[in-house]
Order: structure tokens, then C-alpha cells, then sequence
């Protein structure tokens, strides 16, 4: 192009991140630091009771409190808007309660003064009576129970596959999704072997170090909303169907993000605070606590149970899963997690004969949502470990086993999608390579004894879903990029110039990048689900081409070399000085065929795979159940790596992250009320719990429908996990745990049961 | 714990900033207090109300702001310790003690060159306490007085014998830190008085060790903490041992039949055994670190373990 070739090619290039001096210096803007004049800050009373009919709400004693504004209710909103209910699968969940709470923690009241202390304190006054219902907790439960937790189920109308949920009554039941492939019980008939297992994870949440935060300001007929959101998009057009305005009377902004991991998609504070502000007609904010993020949004707990029948030379011919998702009060995103995870609930094995039952249910808890990995950790945490107890079982080697059902490229998954540009196979023998698998293990000694482990998943991704973008280039040649991802610590605004860097032939280090705000920045479906580098990358790609094929006619049409000449000249020429710019857009949705509704299948059901593996080693104490993860490598194909010290950062990470919802972090309740809402009861891993040796390596990868090769990384890293460990544990002392957390004492129980002498219960 | 780890209803169901105001721009969420700032320790005790439980002293106020923060300490009026006289912020050492002022803070003793030379066990047991941004303001005054059962020090100090002085309204006594803590959060203290020094006793031939046992994150809290401080005779048999157990107790318990056991005994295997044993008949309680027969199970090899290190440990004149 007409660039003069400045810099390097800049995909494949480390570049340090945008953000990190403005981050460092504590410069980097943050919804939490924003005051507006006239601000008003409101505090929320939640419900006690975890299912219940509001009998009276009395706010007198908050309304009376000194310095209080104004107080509101669920009544206060549906004055407002008729139907105050919102979600992005289902039109479930209120702004405030209305009628019915149905989960501790639930909102109920939101209490607006010019000093949030105050508002804190007047909202503790707030009585409000209930008549409890009975409740449900257990996702397996919640199938039959009868205690129902909406009476109507009220879906969206956005995904055309729960259109038949409309209407539907007395049922728990948000969506049931179910894959048939081949003869499943002709081949169980014929299996050498039937294994089959029950696993089960527990509910674990997103903890950004950043809470939910939302400021709402009204204007002329428009309302401007800055919050921490992982999908502004999608909060404008919400927004602006619960209030019937056009999208563009409501203004999105996004700062950076303390975090977001799909805690903060869709509508979280927006709705609350958005209608807040335009019922007193001045800005308006609400900042949750880190407590309160305990009752906001939380990672689905599963049962998984699956079933495998294996013939004579350990290859699987049959295989039947059912999971069963507890997604708490409101449906949220789970739908989509409970579909989406059932592509490839049997896992990354070649398997002729499959069956897939994935229920998404309601019970009476906070709700759950995606969670770095869209409910895939469930399910490799169920299948990996199911892997290896097979192998066991049969006396072959874990990896062996692995290795002989591998799915293979250009092999149909059971989805009937033919895999493709997915190193399945180079991931498995990569980490096999790193973990030395071959070679003897030392062992340790009888009272600390070592064990190792490996896991590997897959991830369909979310599709189909649509980006844009815009590249504008100066008349200086520097080049400002409009894109609606938000970095929310995953680096996506350096990604995103190097690929306009490349295009353009300047350093990503001159490419700016506007923050997404709806007015100025296309439309981007959320950052979620690993689908940036993919999606937004293309739309980027190509709105970055477009501006260098305008940059090219313009060349033409002053009739200059178009190879040669700077980009600056070519404006001077044109303008007489340095004037004007060149603007190009690009847009990306990827081709997708829907799944049958009665067998799951699809000729195409994901854009792109993501492929994720880990191996850990361990040292289990054998007297006490403690263990000790001393080295996590994880393993992955990325297509090609933009940048790669972001990838090797996004593969720990995950893999930390992981790593917690694996060993220590549990919610805990007591008739449905979270008892450890803090990070004092609540732990995430420290330093000091980080293994010894952590590596990553992403494999040499190449998606060919990826911008320049490449394709998600964000969450391959938490695959493999937590079976790896389980799997390790298991190799260390012989035995088996199939809940997580993981925790020492469930090691030392299933110790003293193995030796015949079971420990009291708690 | 710090933070009530039950929700109690509507009281805890309202929008409540907890530990983690500190990353809200807006401030933690509490209530207006007074704050007094006294040059002298007498005037602080001056300023504390005997029959008002809103009226409390304040040191490095790690505590107390989480408690403030959950709202289960509504404060009238702080009175801070933090300009009282500077000898109670000083670490001495005495010809048979360490004398600490109340308020010398954790991360002050963790660093002392003397403290680490007499009481090796005390500094090794301050590198795992909570982290460094509460051990640099915590003091040693605010550390006891708080009497969590969930708390590393007191058990150590117990077990060394440790003694306080205090400043009441009614005059000036001593108290071993063994009679401070009366229950779960419960001490000996008067409301109107303040812990003004520690003292540690220091022997050549004391070996001690304390043992943080967690179960979720290296840096929480203990699900379990034994204290052991012992003598060796030449013989080879140990003398005047205390063993002191926490965090799975309501408060610090020395463990007398154990202690029994190993005074005049050699520290071999079969009596490891049968001191773990009889520790393991100790009463205990289950919180969310783990159940009472886990912790149970963990006292019975922890403090075989303790054992064998204190009994092997150097004395603490050997250490420099
Ligand atoms: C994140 C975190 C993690 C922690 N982890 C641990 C841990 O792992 N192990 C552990 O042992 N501890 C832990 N702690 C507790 C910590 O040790 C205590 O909070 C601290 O020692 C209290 O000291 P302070 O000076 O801050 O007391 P303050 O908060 O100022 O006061 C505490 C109490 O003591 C009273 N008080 C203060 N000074 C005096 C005095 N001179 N005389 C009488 N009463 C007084 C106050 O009125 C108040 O009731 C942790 C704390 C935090 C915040």
C-alpha cells in the first residue's frame, strides 16, 4: 500500500499493552471514579427470603430519613414502563421485585440520596412483609419440583429456538436441548464396557475486583448511561425497548473494565439505574459492593451424568450425557450456556453413537450466567475425569486413551459439523511432550505422595454473532479505530491496532482506539465468549482494508504512484493541506446453520473451535488431604497468536481463575441465602497459591476464516482444569473425587473411606 | 471472623459495602462518628465510657473498619491511639523480655532485629499473618484486643507466657495475655481500658513454633493454629510445655493432657502418637474452613508435627 512500510509486520508481535502505563500510573478511567454535578447515589434493600409473595413494602421510615431523595419500588417502575422486566433469553427478571421475590439477595427497593451513606442507611430501614413460598435449590430437584419458580415462562423472542417456550406453565424447565447421533442404545448393546458417572460442580462467581457500577444521566429526551459493561450494544437496544424510544435517544459508554469474565453482559445495574435517573430527572448511581456481587451474577452449578460404552480396544462407541443446569431465579444467559455447551457435551472424541439432554432449570437462587467458558469447565470437568476413569478401568494408559479417540480434522463432531482447523490432536501430544509422559514419574514418599494429570476440551463458539467497525485515517497517516470491544483486561485494544497495523503497514503503537460508546462506535454483539479476535477482528480487518482500498483510489484518482506515496501526501495533494480523512467500515457475521430441534444436528455450527488442555502435577499429603498443585501447563490452539504474550497471559489466567473455582471457591447457603458473601469467606487464589511452574504454549495453529489466522483465546485456558487435578489427585493416592471443589478435606475423607474407616460427617 | 459470615436477615440483605469499599471511589458506607486524636494514653482512657460499647479505642483500625463496614459496630466515638506517647510505639529489650508498646504495629515486630533473635517463632509467625498492608498498620494493642478466635498471635503468646499491661480507669494491673481472651470476641478488658504494653518472657533454652493450618488460600485465615513452646533437658526429655490450640476453638485453649504427656517425656514417635491422640480429644468446632472431625483429624497430625519441630527447633538463644 502507499504506507511507507514503517514498522514490522504486527501480527505475531508482543506489543506491550495500550493501556499499562495508564493503568500503572492510576490514570485509566473507571465508571467508579465518575461524579457528575447533581449526582444522586442509590443503595439497594434486598430480600432476606429466597422465594416469597410481597404482602406490603413500607418505605415510610427510609422516605423519612434526613437527606433521603427518593425512594422506589418495583410500582415506581412499572408506572414508568408497563412491562419492567428484562433479559437477554428470557423476559424474566425485574427491575425491582414486583409481586414475588425469587431469591435471597433479590432487589426490592432502591433508595436515592446526594450521600451514598445515607442511602445505605435509609435502605436498612426499609420493611417490607412477606408470605414465604416453598423453594427449590437442587437443579436436579427443580425438574419435578413442585415448587415452581415463574408461573409463566416468557422468552425473549431474540433466539428463535425457545419461541415454543412461550406461554409454558408450572415448569422449572427454561430449555431443554438434545442431540441424537447414530444408534446410542444398540451400541451400548454391543460396548465391551458401560461406565457410567454422575459428576457435579458447585455455584462460584465471577469476582472482578471491580463490582457492578452504573451511572445514568438524563438529558433532552436522551439518557446517556456510562457503565461497566461487557455488551453496550446490547444495553442501548435494551434499554431502549423497556422505555419504547428509538436506539439512538440512549447513549452507551464503557471505560475500561476492573475485569468482567461475563458477569457484566447484558443488563445488570443499566435498567435499575437508567429508569432511577429518569424518574428524578438527575444523574443517578449505583455502585455494588463486592458482597453484593454474590447476589448478582454467579457461574451455573451442574449435575452432569454420562454414560460411555467402550469396546474391546478402548475406543468409545456410545456415549449419553445429561446436564442439568442450575441457573438460579432468572434465566439470563443460561439458555444459550445449556445449547451452546451441548454441541460438545460428549467431548473432543470421535464418537458414532451420541446422546445429549441439557436442561437449563430455575430454582430459587441468585442467577447464573456465563462465566469464562460458557458452562464448558462443567462439562470437560465431567467428561475428562469420566476419561480417565474409563482408562483406568480398562488398564490403559490415560493418554493412550485419549490418543486413540481423539477427534481427528475433517472428522463430523456430534453435531454432524465437520471439524475443521482444530489441533486436537497436536494439543494432546504437545502437553503430553511438556508433561514428559513418557518418562518415569517420581513418585514421592508414603506420607507426600506425587500424582499428575492431563485434561483436554473444546468450546463451540457462540454464533452466529455481528461486529463493525470503523478505521479512520488521518491526514497525518495516524489511524483511529471505532470498535465496540471492550478491554476489559484481556488486551483486546491492542490486538485490535495490530490488526489495523498490519493492514495499513503502520505500528499498532500509532493506532488509537475509541471506547465503545453507542453513538460513536458501531455495533458490536458483546465481548464475550472468546468471539473478539475472531469477529471483531474480521470487521476490524476489513474496515481497515476498506480504508486502504480508499486510500488506493485516491492515489489513482490524483494520479500519484500509489505504492510509494505517503499516506500525508496523498491528503495534500488532495486538500492543499493537511485536511480531510479516509474512513473505512467492515462488517462480519459468520455463516451458521441452526441445529434440528429433535436431533441437534448441523452442517454448521461454529465459526471457529477453541482447543484447551492442562496437565498439572500435585504432592498430596496424605495424613491431612492437602495438596498442592506444583506445576500447570496449559496447552492450546489459538490459530495464530496476534500477540503473543497476551495469548500466554489469557492461557494463565484462565487457568488461575480456574484453578480457585477448582480448590477453594464455593458459595455457600443456608436456605438459599449465600452465608460467605465476602472475600474474607469467599477465596479466590493468592499469590502464594499460585504452582511453582506455570507455562503455556499455544500451538502453531491456522484458522482460515480468522483475521490473519487467528481465532478466541480467552477461555481455552480454563478447560482442562480441574479434571487435570482431580485426574492427578487420583494418580497421587488412588482416589476419586467427582464434586468440586476439590478441597483437602474431601481428599482426606475419601482417604479414610478408601482404607474402610469413613470419617463422621460434618 | 471479621465479617459476620451469617446473613442475618434483613438487617445484612441491604445494599452494604463490606471489605471491599476500599475499591469504591464513594467511600465506605458508614455512619458519622466523633474522632479524638490524644497525646497521652491517660487521656485516651479519659475518653472511653466504661458502660458505652459505641465509645472504642482505635490502633491501626483493620478490624474495626470491617466491622464498621458490615455494620455490626456502629461507633459513636473512635478514640485514635495513634498520637499517644511514643514509648508505645517502641520495642524494648529487657534483660528477661521484649517489651512491645501497644502500639508498635505487626510488620514493626516482624522486622525488629531483636525480636527476631529472642522470639524467632513470633516474627516467623507474622510473615503469614494476614498480608502486608494490614501488618504495616495493625498493632499489637488492636491485635489482641480484638480476640477473633481466628487469630494466629495469641496463641503463640500464650504458650510463651506473654503478659499485658493495662490502663483503666480504676488504675494500672497486669493480666497474662492467658486471661485476656474470655470467649468469642470477649476479653478481660474493662470498657474503659486499654492494653498499653506486651511482654514476652524470653529464655535461653525456649523452643517455640506455631502452626498455621488453612484450607482454602494460603493467605486466609487458620481453620487451625497450635502453639507449642517447650524446654529440652539434656536428657533428651522435654520440660514445662504449653500447647496451646486456636481457630478451632472459641478462644485459645491450652491443652492440658497433652501437655502432661510430654513434660519429662522424650519427643519419640509412640509418644507423637499418643500426644496427638489425646489433643484429638479436645472439643472442637467446625466453621467453614473445614467440619470438626476434619479439624479434628488435622490437630491430631499438626500437632505431632508441631511437636517434633519444637522439640528439634533450635532454643532461641541459638538463632541469631
Ligand atoms: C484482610 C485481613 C486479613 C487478616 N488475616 C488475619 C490472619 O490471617 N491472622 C490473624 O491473626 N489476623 C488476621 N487479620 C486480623 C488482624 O490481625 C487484625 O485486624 C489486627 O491485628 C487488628 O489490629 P488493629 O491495630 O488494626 O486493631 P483495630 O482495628 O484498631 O482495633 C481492633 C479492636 O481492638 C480495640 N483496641 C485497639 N487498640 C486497643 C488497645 N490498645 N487496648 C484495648 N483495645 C484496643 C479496638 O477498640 C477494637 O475493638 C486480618 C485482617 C484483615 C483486614
Amino acid at each position: 500500500m502507499s504506507a511507507p512500510r514503517d514498522s514490522e509486520p504486527q501480527i505475531g508481535r508482543s506489543v506491550l499493552r495500550k493501556e499499562a502505563r495508564a493503568k500503572l500510573t492510576g490514570r485509566a478511567p473507571y465508571v467508579h471514579n465518575l461524579v457528575l454535578p447533581g449526582m444522586l447515589y442509590g443503595k439497594l434493600a434486598r430480600s432476606p427470603v429466597a422465594h416469597g409473595r410481597i404482602r406490603h413494602i413500607d418505605t415510610a421510615a427510609a422516605r423519612d430519613h434526613p437527606g433521603v431523595h427518593r425512594v422506589l419500588t418495583g410500582e415506581d417502575m412499572r408506572a414508568l414502563i408497563p412491562d419492567p422486566h428484562y433479559g437477554p433469553a428470557f423476559h424474566d427478571q425485574p427491575i425491582l421485585a414486583l409481586d414475588k421475590v425469587r431469591y435471597a439477595g433479590e432487589p426490592v427497593a432502591l433508595v436515592l440520596a446526594a450521600d451514598p451513606h445515607v442511602a445505605e442507611a435509609a435502605a436498612q430501614s426499609i420493611e417490607v412483609e412477606y408470605d414465604e413460598l416453598p423453594a427449590v435449590y437442587d437443579e436436579v430437584e427443580a425438574m419435578t419440583s413442585k415448587a415452581v419458580v415463574h408461573e409463566t415462562l416468557k422468552p425473549a423472542g431474540t433466539f428463535p429456538d425457545l419461541k415454543h417456550l412461550a406461554g409454558k406453565r408450572d415448569t422449572n424447565i427454561a430449555l431443554d436441548f438434545h442431540l441424537r447421533r447414530g444408534d446410542v442404545a444398540a451400541a451400548f448393546g454391543r460396548a465391551a464396557h458401560v461406565f457410567e458417572h454422575t459428576f457435579k460442580t458447585q455455584q462460584v462467581l465471577h469476582v472482578p475486583l471491580e463490582p457492578f457500577v452504573t451511572v445514568a444521566e438524563p438529558g433532552d429526551g436522551r439518557l446517556t448511561i456510562h457503565t461497566a459493561s461487557q455488551s453496550p450494544s446490547f444495553v442501548r437496544s435494551e434499554i431502549a425497548r423497556l422505555l419504547g424510544w428509538a436506539e439512538n435517544r440512549v447513549r452507551v459508554q464503557v471505560p475500561f473494565l476492573g475485569g468482567g469474565f461475563g458477569a457484566k453482559l447484558y443488563i445488570k445495574l443499566e435498567a435499575l439505574v437508567a429508569a432511577a435517573a429518569l424518574i428524578v430527572r438527575c444523574p443517578v448511581k449505583v455502585a455494588a459492593s463486592m458482597e453484593e456481587q454474590f447476589y448478582t451474577l454467579t457461574k451455573h452449578a451442574a449435575t452432569l451424568r454420562i454414560k460411555s460404552g467402550v469396546d474391546a480396544n478402548g475406543r468409545i462407541i456410545a456415549r449419553a450425557c445429561e446436564v442439568w443446569w442450575n441457573g438460579g431465579a432468572y434465566a439470563d444467559i443460561g439458555p444459550r450456556i445449556t445449547q451452546k455447551s451441548g454441541f460438545t457435551a460428549p467431548g473432543p472424541y470421535d464418537i458414532d453413537n451420541v446422546a445429549v439432554d441439557s436442561y437449563a432449570l430455575y430454582t430459587n437462587l441468585p442467577p447464573a450466567g456465563a462465566l469464562r467458558g460458557f458452562g464448558i469447565p462443567q462439562l470437560v470437568w465431567a467428561y475428562e475425569s469420566h476419561a480417565d476413569m474409563i482408562a483406568r478401568a480398562i488398564g490403559m494408559d490415560p493418554l493412550e486413551f485419549r490418543r486413540k479417540n481423539i477427534l481427528r480434522e475433517g472428522r463430523p463432531q456430534a453435531t454432524g459439523t465437520v471439524m475443521r482447523d482444530a489441533a486436537l490432536g497436536e494439543v494432546l501430544e504437545r502437553l503430553a511432550q511438556r508433561m514428559r509422559w513418557n518418562e518415569p514419574f517420581d513418585r514421592g514418599s508414603a506420607a507426600l505422595r506425587r500424582g499428575r494429570g492431563i485434561a483436554i476440551g473444546f468450546k463451540a463458539s457462540i454464533s452466529p454473532t455481528t461486529s463493525v467497525a470503523i478505521v479512520t485515517v488521518n491526514a497525518d497517516a495516524s489511524c483511529t479505530l471505532l470498535c465496540g470491544t471492550v478491554d476489559m483486561g484481556q488486551g483486546s485494544d491492542t490486538a485490535m491496532a495490530q490488526i489495523v497495523g498490519e493492514v495499513l503497514g503502520v505500528a499498532a503503537e500509532q493506532v488509537s482506539v475509541v471506547h465503545p460508546d453507542t453513538d460513536v462506535t458501531p455495533y458490536d454483539m458483546a465481548t464475550l465468549g472468546s468471539r473478539s479476535t475472531y469477529h471483531m477482528g474480521n470487521a476490524v480487518r476489513r474496515a481497515a482494508e476498506d480504508a486502504r482500498d480508499k486510500l488506493l483510489a485516491l492515489a489513482a484518482e490524483l494520479g500519484l504512484a500509489p505504492e510509494t506515496t505517503p499516506i500525508p501526501d496523498l491528503f495534500r495533494h488532495k486538500y492543499g493541506m493537511q485536511a480531510g480523512n479516509v474512513i473505512g467500515m467492515g462488517s462480519f457475521v459468520p455463516a451458521y446453520t441452526p441445529t434440528d430441534h429433535a436431533s441437534g444436528q448441523s452442517d454448521n455450527v461454529t465459526p471457529f473451535w477453541m482447543v484447551g488442555a492442562t496437565g498439572v502435577e500435585v504432592v498430596v499429603d496424605t495424613e491431612t488431604g492437602h495438596f498442592e498443585v506444583t506445576r500447570l501447563v496449559n496447552v492450546a490452539d489459538c490459530g495464530e497468536a496476534i500477540n503473543p504474550a497476551l495469548v500466554a497471559t489469557q492461557l494463565s489466567g484462565g487457568a488461575i481463575m480456574q484453578l480457585g473455582f477448582s480448590t477453594s471457591e464455593q458459595m455457600l447457603f443456608r436456605d438459599g441465602q449465600v452465608t460467605n458473601a465476602s472475600l474474607a469467606e469467599y477465596k479466590i487464589p493468592g499469590m502464594l497459591d499460585m504452582p511453582a511452574r506455570i507455562e503455556n504454549e499455544a500451538v502453531a495453529g491456522n484458522e482460515r476464516g480468522g483475521p490473519f489466522g487467528a481465532k478466541g483465546v480467552g477461555e481455552s485456558g480454563t478447560f482442562g482444569v480441574s479434571p487435570a487435578i482431580a485426574n492427578a489427585i487420583e494418580d497421587a493416592v488412588g482416589v476419586r473425587l467427582s464434586a468440586l471443589p476439590l478441597t483437602a478435606e474431601a481428599v482426606y475423607r475419601a482417604l479414610r473411606a478408601k482404607r474402610g474407616e469413613p470419617l463422621e460427617d460434618a | 471472623m471479621l465479617v459476620p459470615n451469617e446473613y442475618r436477615g434483613p438487617e445484612v440483605a441491604t445494599a452494604r459495602t463490606r471489605a471491599s469499599a476500599v475499591f469504591a471511589a464513594d467511600g465506605p458506607a458508614v455512619s458519622p462518628f466523633e474522632l479524638i486524636e490524644p497525646s497521652a494514653l491517660a487521656e485516651a482512657v479519659g475518653l472511653l465510657d466504661p458502660n458505652d460499647s459505641s465509645v472504642r479505642a482505635a490502633a491501626g483500625c483493620t478490624a474495626l473498619m470491617l466491622m464498621m463496614k458490615a455494620g455490626v459496630l456502629k461507633p459513636r466515638r473512635l478514640v485514635s491511639l495513634r498520637r499517644i506517647e511514643p514509648r508505645y510505639c517502641a520495642i524494648e529489650r529487657e534483660p528477661r523480655a521484649i517489651r512491645l508498646g501497644a502500639q508498635v504495629t505487626l510488620a514493626q515486630i516482624e522486622r525488629s532485629a531483636v525480636v527476631r533473635a529472642a522470639l524467632p517463632a513470633v516474627c516467623r509467625t507474622l510473615e503469614r499473618l494476614a498480608n502486608v498492608r494490614v501488618r504495616n498498620v495493625a498493632c499489637i494493642g488492636g491485635n489482641l484486643a480484638h480476640a477473633d478466635p481466628h487469630m494466629d498471635l495469641p496463641a503463640l503468646l500464650i504458650a510463651l507466657d506473654a503478659g499485658l499491661v493495662v490502663h483503666g480507669g480504676a488504675g494500672v494491673r497486669t493480666l497474662a495475655v492467658a486471661e485476656l481472651i474470655t470467649g468469642y470476641m470477649e476479653t478481660a478488658l474493662a470498657g474503659d481500658e486499654l492494653i498499653a504494653e506486651v511482654h514476652i518472657p524470653i529464655h535461653a533454652t525456649r523452643r517455640a513454633v506455631y502452626r498455621k493450618v488453612t484450607t482454602r488460600s494460603a493467605d486466609d485465615w487458620p481453620a487451625l493454629g497450635i502453639a507449642i513452646a517447650l524446654d529440652m533437658n539434656p536428657d533428651g526429655t522435654a520440660a514445662d510445655a504449653r500447647v496451646v490450640v486456636s481457630a478451632a476453638t472459641d478462644r485459645p485453649t491450652r491443652l492440658g493432657e497433652v501437655e502432661a504427656l510430654v513434660c519429662g517425656a522424650r519427643i519419640d514417635d509412640a509418644l507423637l502418637g499418643r500426644a496427638g491422640d489425646a489433643a484429638a480429644e479436645q472439643a472442637l468446632i467446625g466453621d467453614q474452613h473445614g467440619s470438626a472431625a476434619y479439624k479434628r483429624e488435622l490437630l491430631r497430625v499438626h500437632l505431632r508435627r508441631a511437636l517434633r519441630e519444637a522439640a528439634s527447633a533450635p532454643p532461641a538463644a541459638m538463632t541469631s
